[in-house]
């Protein structure tokens, strides 16, 4: 049983992080523009999708350039996306609210695209191959680099955050637009990066999911919504909530899947996730607005 | 006088010429009225655009001979049900009340099929469901529902000395898609093997990650692990698992389900998985033969059991509606059904007072060489 355990504790962290990942760049563009990103989820697919036809379609190229490819396609992805349909919405009277639908679309005419050129199929990206086995625990390779990428991930952009102009500005305006663009932040500028930092870390998660469960067009909506949990209960606009609450929740699901139905451990997700909002609306890390 | 005598005959008589003219332009506008049929499938997903692309070829092939009905063409109008029953009920609704379908074809979910017999029944209209395997789906009461696909009891009738007397598990794991019939599977194997059924559990139809699942397999220390889920993306995705997270067990996919698209995406940890079906791209008649070499020809590769039951579904409610003369009656239609043998690519179907569909034929299967080959 404790070696069970412990396998399943490795299979969630991996989980967990793929749900960090994604989540990552959702609560940042939350954080810094108040807007929820409904393409999100279809930019790590295009991200994973990206990796497969570069990897091993069209351009043969191998996976680390292939990933590479897939985080430079979906940043330029966000800052078209934040320039076609995010920006032009924000400053109306319901700005935020037409932003939610106007990503809605692009999502759907993200999926759609991929279905009618791809088709359905599932595809494999070549990633690191085969498994690791200490005693009974065996865990693949590629899994491994998923957490391995993602904790480098989460320290770079920490660092970022806290160290740098740009991780300044974004707090500042983060904090308050108005108060920022006062003392001279480029309030759009920093809007803009937000979006092309947040759109690389989903195509990174996508290119790195690519060789563990496959490419699929579906995979953004399925990913999305475990994403909006992590957010919620992380606190919305909250990096460290994010990425902490992703790799918990990944936890939590592979550990309680011992025990109970796989179904049920779900329920119970959506159950904790209930509870918590009652008793602490701004989430675990959120500052009370 | 002779010429007003004429004219006054032509005035008396032009009102029934006009009519009779109008009839028979009407008869012939009728006649080239396209005979509407409904296809509801999960058309973005691999297994629903197989069904799709079965169910095209079987309109295009019909239409190639003449269409029915005295020259009537068949249209084909596709809604995608995203195995979801919700999905399903708004599509039929769509087919009943909007394109004027009096027949509907198709599906792969039962729990979609179960559904969708709710609303087709108060329309009269009928349902041929293509791939849904769960026994209630031919069990409704209502007359004009039918079944292509095994259930899970004919399967069963066939599988189950294969599992128990040839495979001889010690110890069997079940992972069953969360639905109906997943649920069916795992509540049969209980009954089959008893204490010897150590681990099940269900996955969602929409799942992509499933090391979990079968790290708990695995954990149970199965010599057996049973795949349960119509969807090829999700089983062949946990047969690549097994590979990846070492556990070393003889894999069987439930009947009906496995096809060489899921092996190619198991990859080599498909070796040896076996299953069985109701058709293989291989047998040897007429009907056969003329399908397999349209379907290569029109798609570059040979049709499997998800394509033939797409086809046969279309096939057989087109040839009915002929048989019966007409495509308004649906009880005719029904009862000709019914009543009459079909000659299909995998033999000739007959259909049970349930209407429930055989043909007698079930081909046990193995993957050899990373091909899905009928066993010896």
């Amino acid at each position: 049983m404790a070696d069970l355990l412990v396998q399943q504790a490795v299979n969630g962290i991996s989980t967990g992080m793929i749900y960090a990942l994604v989540a990552l760049g959702l609560t940042l563009i939350f954080g810094v523009m108040h807007v929820i990103n409904f393409a999100h989820g279809e930019v790590f697919m295009m991200g994973a999708f990206v990796t497969v036809v570069a990897g091993q379609g069209l351009l043969g190229l191998p996976y680390p350039l292939a990933v590479l490819l897939a985080v430079a396609a979906m940043a330029i992805a966000g800052w078209v996306i934040d320039l076609a349909a995010v920006r032009p919405l924000l400053n109306r009277a319901e700005g935020q609210t037409d932003v939610l639908l106007s990503t809605f679309a692009v999502s759907l005419l993200l999926a759609d695209t991929v279905l009618a050129s791809h088709g359905p199929a599932p595809a494999f990206a070549p990633g690191w191959e085969g498994s690791l086995t200490i005693g009974s625990l065996t865990i693949a390779a590629q899994r491994v680099l998923v957490v391995a990428v993602g904790v480098g991930l989460v320290v770079l952009l920490e660092m970022v955050l806290r160290r740098t102009d740009f991780g300044r500005h974004l707090r500042a305006v983060a904090q308050d637009r108005f108060a920022a663009r006062a003392v001279g932040i480029d309030v759009e500028r920093v809007g803009s990066a937000t979006f092309v930092a947040a759109s690389a870390c989903a195509g990174l998660a996508g290119a790195l999911v690519a060789p563990v469960t496959m490419f699929s067009p579906g995979m953004g909506h399925q990913v999305i919504i475990m994403a909006f949990v992590v957010v919620v209960a992380g606190g919305m606009g909250s990096v460290t909530g994010a990425v902490v609450c992703g790799v918990a929740l990944g936890v939590f699901e592979s550990l309680a899947s011992v025990f109970i139905p796989q179904s049920m451990a779900s329920v119970t997700v959506f159950a904790l996730l209930l509870v918590l909002l009652l008793v602490r609306p701004q989430g675990l890390f959120g500052q009370r607005r | 006088m002779r010429r007003r005598q004429l004219l006054a005959l032509a005035a008396r008589f032009a009102p029934v010429a006009a009519f009779a003219l109008g009839t028979v332009f009407a008869g012939a506008a009728k006649a080239a009225d396209p005979v509407k049929i409904g296809l509801l499938m999960p058309t973005k997903t691999l297994v629903g655009q197989q069904g799709v692309q079965g169910a095209e070829l079987a309109v295009r092939m019909l239409n190639d001979q003449g269409g029915i009905l005295g020259g009537r063409p068949i249209e084909l109008v596709t809604y995608d049900t995203a195995f979801k029953p919700a999905e399903g009920v708004a599509a039929a609704q769509r087919l009943l009340t909007q394109d004027g379908v009096k027949m509907i074809a198709g599906e792969i979910s039962s729990t979609v099929a179960l559904a969708v017999i709710q609303v087709a029944q108060p329309f009269g209209a009928i349902f041929m469901a293509a791939v849904p395997k769960h026994p209630d789906v031919t069990k409704s009461g209502y007359d004009r529902v039918f079944r292509l696909n095994s259930t899970t009891s004919m399967d069963n009738k066939a599988f189950d000395s294969i599992l128990v007397d040839e495979e001889k598990p010690a110890k069997v794991a079940v992972l069953a898609e969360n639905t109906d019939y997943g649920r069916l599977v795992i509540a049969h194997m209980r009954e089959l093997f008893g204490d010897k059924l150590a681990f099940s559990d269900t996955y969602e139809v929409t799942q992509g990650d499933f090391n979990s699942l079968v790290s708990n397999a695995k954990a149970s220390g199965a010599d057996l692990l049973c795949i349960a889920g119509s969807n090829m993306e999700q089983y062949g995705n946990i047969i690549r698992l097994t590979d990846e997270l070492s556990f070393d067990a003889d894999i069987c996919v439930m009947p009906g389900i496995l096809n060489s698209k899921g092996v190619s995406i198991a990859g080599k940890a498909a070796e040896g998985a076996f299953s069985a079906d109701i058709y293989v791209p291989s047998l040897d008649n007429a009907a056969n033969k003329a399908f397999v070499a349209a379907f290569e020809k029109a798609y570059g590769h040979k049709p499997e059991k998800i394509e033939e039951l797409g086809f046969e579904s279309i096939w057989i409610l087109a040839k009915a509606a002929d048989k019966a003369g007409t495509a308004d009656d649906m009880g005719k239609v029904a009862e000709t059904i019914r009543s009459n043998s079909w000659q299909t690519p995998r033999g000739d179907v007959t259909f049970d007072a349930d209407g429930q569909a055989s043909s007698g034929n079930v081909y046990q299967l193995v993957v050899k060489d990373g091909e899905l080959q009928v066993a010896q």
